[in-house]
């Protein structure tokens, strides 16, 4: 019963989603009870802080000091002798001018981004469409809709796997496909023109059940009477996806583009597991080519450096995209 | 001076590594104190990647029985070969080091460079029956790090039956293995295969190749390492390689050979177990074909190196005699028979060819190699690199060997 | 009529959708079925049905699945344990909509680390305090790919209970930590299944911290233990994928069973 009370509270308002940053002002209950004066106030402050305190004690440890760690290291000459003895020359933006001066940068800048603006493009329409598609009953949806979560439940490593084996170029199954269609087969991972969109492939595969099932949760969340109303004013198919829909979706796909961007800029694991990066760097990213600094040609320092590129980038983006919608929400009104 | 330092850094790493004596001797309940003496028993640590079986237990058998001789058990934790690199700098970092360390040759410079490994002739170890081959592939800087017992290297492979069938011989120079590629390729197969990847398996693949025709690996814009590299990705581009190479490693090529896909390959005697296991294949080796009749083949000679990393010296001197103890005849020849490896003992290793007959190419090559990073040394990371993205850049047509290696060179000196 | 009918094509459609998506786990199933070695072509269908890869990966894999679930249920506990009150503190607006702000913006910014950093800084801290190969030492790092997600989405319910309620609470008398034990837990329990659900599944699927931060021997998860089977030989395909498909079961499960929380639950974090 609590249930319902609740999401009688939370559809009650639906415009108050935008909110995107997570502030939404609402009645500030707390400064009734501060007219009691300064001290409970403060003092009710100090509680709502301890209850924060371990998740920000937890978030310094697991995360503030690995970033730390790994700005030092960029402007350090780290290498393996660094390991054990601990010295480690400071070489200011050393690291960085030789990173981004690489005859490499500008690849891996192209590769990145086709990488991740592809990715996410087709991810979002793919699991929009789904999402869409398995709104309306039908027998069965139920069960369909769990299934199509499957990809998402199988570790990285085996999905790279059975993806690699199956994009083989003479005994692949796609290939056997392709051929048995009477199509020539394709070079997925061996050709240097291919190989990249075959990782944007499988990366999409892996990132559709959970675009789907956000869009799919905020579908949910829109009042049927809304498309009620809007039928018998005669707007049906495209026009109340264009005029109920995808307003009403916008911080749900705001949310999701956001998240699907921070989350495909770093993937590594695909990459590592189908190509290593080749063929001839055609498919290394900031985060393949970070690993392989670091890991393979242990210049440690370069490394860190690279992943703080991808750090910044990412910062980048997300305050673009979050501005963005500040501005077009503002301008909805 | 170095000395100096290294004593006051020994010291530094002893004090650090107590506690974790002192933890490991509890958890195996042998009943505490710090620093070991002579007769109390010890449980050493050594880490390796033989992940795979048999070879996991054939290694932690072999270290046990070694351990035994000095009054020790072994703790033996293998990590797979392409996390291995990272794990052991971790340990050396966090001076949680193996007592025991496996090294793969190539990986030598880096890990002697931190300093983490202790100098085996300070460590009362007899080297006087080893080849000088052998020593200089466990050498950094002049100085003796590691003791590889068995060493390996590349050969050719062939199908019997597929050769047998077009009435060709195995090939023993470029001209004959390109004329035999070409004529065993068929619509089903391709004449020969070899590793192509990014990374190590792909360039070393190639080495061969190159050093054959008196190349170097700091001097890839040579004309001698651009014909090299023209011959060898020229087998790819005229067909009788499949260019899906660029993403095989050498079990991918392996997998191609033992299902009848290609006719021959390039790879290591480790593969044999694996070949002899697939039913119905025949198949046999030669050493790698040389540019001309009557040329040495140079093949790279790759070797795991037993190596004592710096501790205490109790654990040391039990480590070394472990090393040492590895490195015997009778360890050796055992290892060559359950892990298809070389004795780096020469006698030893005609030995093997009496037991093992197939493993004799192997032998044969081994006796005119070279170390793999003998002539980069501390540049083989980008060497590697580089290679590796000619290689790719020829195959897959976008670029030509002249231009790829310069390009390549140009990278190894910038660098 | 033709409603019916159009519902059946939908189903049809949404079947061959189906169908195409979960190809590549189709195939995992089919080769896990087939016994025959280092065979480069896989039959479609498991005709020469074999259990042996199955025999295989129970025999070798049953420990490193146990210890995944261990590590699994641990880390959904420390992710509860910390997003939950951080959640109700953060839902609160007595600490001011700025410092709420910045500190979820901060939880933004963790999700942009790669994971290889975190994995590389932890190394040195988790040595100096004895947690590397150990259990609580993975429940820990495997806990930080959920807690900044879990707080979002833990948040995003809370700020919906009626403040009424609370209020009526703390007028009983009952202090914050009461209210947030006996009111505002119960009142959100559909995001803490959620939350719960997720946490389970980030653990479940680490492979990183796994790899970094144990030495391989001692404590050995599946995804683990499955690499080490990927990067030594392809040999062994039938159990390789025999293992993977036990892997998905506990989570599939979880899946299933949780569904109806999943869909409301990601999107009420997602959003609010």
């Amino acid at each position: 019963m609590t249930n319902s009370s609740l999401t009688g509270d939370r559809t009650g308002v639906p415009r108050r989603a935008p909110g995107a940053a997570g502030d939404a002002p609402r009645p500030p209950l707390e400064t009734q009870g501060g007219r009691r004066g300064m001290r409970p106030r403060t003092r009710s402050a100090i509680v709502t802080w301890a209850f924060i305190l371990p998740a920000a004690v937890y978030l310094l440890v697991f995360f503030g000091y690995p970033i730390v760690s790994n700005l030092t290291m960029s402007f350090q000459d780290f290498t393996t002798a660094t390991f054990f003895t601990g010295e480690a020359p400071w070489v200011g933006f050393d690291n960085y001018v030789a990173v981004v001066g690489s005859g490499l940068f500008a690849k891996l800048t192209a590769n990145t981004a086709i990488f991740t603006i592809v990715s996410l493009t087709v991810t979002f329409l793919i699991g929009l469409g789904l999402a869409l598609f398995f709104n309306r009953y039908f027998p069965l949806n139920k069960v369909l809709r769990a299934l199509l979560l499957l990809p998402w439940l199988l570790p990285l490593i085996i999905s790279s796997a059975v993806w690699r084996r199956m994009m083989e170029g003479e005994t692949g199954i796609l290939n056997v496909v392709l051929e048995g269609l009477g199509l020539s087969g394709v070079s997925w991972l061996t050709n240097p023109d291919i190989a990249l969109y075959s990782i944007i492939i499988v990366n999409i595969w892996v990132g559709i059940p959970f675009v789907m099932v956000i869009i799919y949760g905020g579908l949910q969340e829109i009042p049927k009477d809304y498309y009620e109303a809007a039928s018998l004013d005669g707007a049906t198919g495209w026009r109340s996806f264009a005029s109920i829909t995808w307003p009403l979706l916008r911080p749900v796909v705001v949310v999701v583009l956001m998240l699907g961007f921070i989350y495909t800029i770093r993937v590594l694991d695909i990459i590592l597991a189908l190509t290593g990066g080749g063929p001839a760097n055609a498919t290394e990213t900031y985060a393949s080519r970070a690993y392989h600094l670091s890991f393979v040609n242990f210049e440690f320092g370069r490394g860190a450096a690279l992943s703080n590129i991808l750090i910044i980038v990412s910062l980048i983006v997300a305050a673009f995209q979050l501005r963005a919608n500040k501005r077009a929400s503002d301008l909805a009104g | 001076m170095t000395t100096h330092r290294r004593k006051r850094l020994s010291a530094l790493a002893a004090a650090a590594a107590l506690p974790i004596v002192l933890l490991s001797a509890c958890a195996s309940g042998g009943g505490g104190g710090a620093g070991a003496s002579e007769d109390e028993e010890l449980t050493l640590t050594a880490f390796d990647y033989y992940t795979d079986e048999p070879s996991h237990t054939n290694m932690g058998d072999r270290l046990n029985a070694c351990a035994a001789e000095v009054n020790a058990t072994v703790e033996h934790r293998s990590v797979p070969s392409n996390q291995y690199n990272q794990q052991v700098l971790q340990a050396i970092q966090s001076k949680d080091l193996p007592d025991i360390l496996m090294v793969n040759n190539p990986d030598l410079p880096q890990f002697a460079e931190t300093g983490a490994l202790r100098p085996l002739t300070e460590l009362d170890i007899d080297t006087s029956a080893y080849y000088e081959s052998v020593l200089n592939v466990g050498k950094y800087e002049d100085e003796l790090y590691g003791l590889a017992p068995n060493v390996n290297s590349l050969v050719l492979f062939y199908n019997e039956a597929m050769l047998a069938e077009a009435g060709i011989q195995p090939p023993t120079t470029w001209a004959e293995l390109e004329a035999a590629a070409a004529a065993l390729t068929t619509p089903d197969r391709y004449g020969f295969v070899y590793a192509g990847q990014a990374g190590t398996e792909g360039t070393w693949t190639f080495i061969p190749f190159l050093w054959s025709n008196g190349g170097s690996q700091l001097e890839l814009d040579a004309p001698e390492a651009v014909e090299a590299l023209e011959f060898y990705t020229g087998l790819a581009l005229k067909g009788y390689v499949t260019t899906d190479v660029v993403n095989y490693t050498q079990a991918d090529a392996k997998d191609q050979f033992a299902a009848g896909r290609a006719a021959m390959m390039i790879n290591g005697p480790w593969q044999i177990p694996s070949l002899n296991e697939t039913e119905g294949l025949e198949w046999a080796s030669v050493p790698i074909p040389v540019p001309n009749a009557g040329d040495d083949v140079v093949a790279p000679l790759g070797g795991e190196l037993w190596t004592v990393p710096v501790t205490d010296d109790e654990r040391e001197r039990r480590a070394a005699h472990i090393v040492e103890c590895l490195n015997s005849p009778e360890t050796q020849l055992e290892t060559a028979l359950t892990n298809n490896t070389v004795p780096s003992n020469e006698e030893v290793a005609q030995q093997l060819i009496e037991e093992q007959p197939e493993m004799e190419s192997i032998v044969q090559t081994v006796s005119t190699a070279y170390p793999l990073t003998g002539d980069s040394g501390t540049k083989w990371p980008i060497v590697n690199e580089q290679i590796s993205v000619a290689l790719q850049s020829v195959i897959t047509g976008q670029a030509d060997p002249q231009t790829a290696m310069e390009s390549a060179q140009a990278a190894v000196s910038a660098e | 009529m033709p409603h019916a009918l159009a519902n059946y094509s939908r189903t049809a459609i949404g079947i061959v959708i189906v169908a195409l998506l979960l190809f590549p786990v189709y195939w995992m199933l089919n080769t896990s079925l087939q016994g025959s070695e280092n065979l480069l072509e896989t039959e479609w269908f498991p005709f020469d049905l074999s259990l042996e890869g199955y025999q295989r990966a129970i025999d070798s894999q049953l420990g490193n699945l146990a210890t995944s679930l261990l590590i699994s249920i641990g880390a959904v506990i420390v992710c509860l344990a910390i997003a939950a009150p951080a959640a109700y503190g953060l839902s609160r607006t007595n600490i001011g909509g700025r410092s709420v702000a910045v500190f979820i913006v901060l939880l933004l910014i963790t999700q942009m680390i790669p994971g290889i950093v975190i994995a590389n800084g932890l190394y040195p801290l988790y040595n100096s305090a004895g947690l590397l190969n150990t259990i609580p030492g993975l429940i820990l790092a495997d806990a930080s790919h959920g807690i900044p997600f879990c707080i979002l989405l833990i948040r995003a319910f809370m700020q919906n209970i009626p403040h009424s309620l609370l209020e009526a609470a703390r007028i009983d008398g009952a202090g914050e930590v009461r209210v947030f034990l006996s009111v505002v837990l119960p009142l959100s329990r559909n995001a803490l299944v959620t939350a719960a659900v997720f946490s389970f599944l980030f653990a479940w699927s680490d492979f990183l911290f796994a790899l970094t931060l144990t030495n391989g021997s001692t404590v050995v998860p599946i995804t683990l233990s499955m690499y080490v089977f990927v990067g030594a030989h392809t040999q062994s395909w039938a159990a390789l994928m025999a293992t993977a498909t036990l892997a998905s079961i506990p989570a599939a499960v979880l899946l299933v069973i949780a569904q109806k929380y999943i869909a409301s639950g990601v999107t009420g974090g997602a959003v609010k």
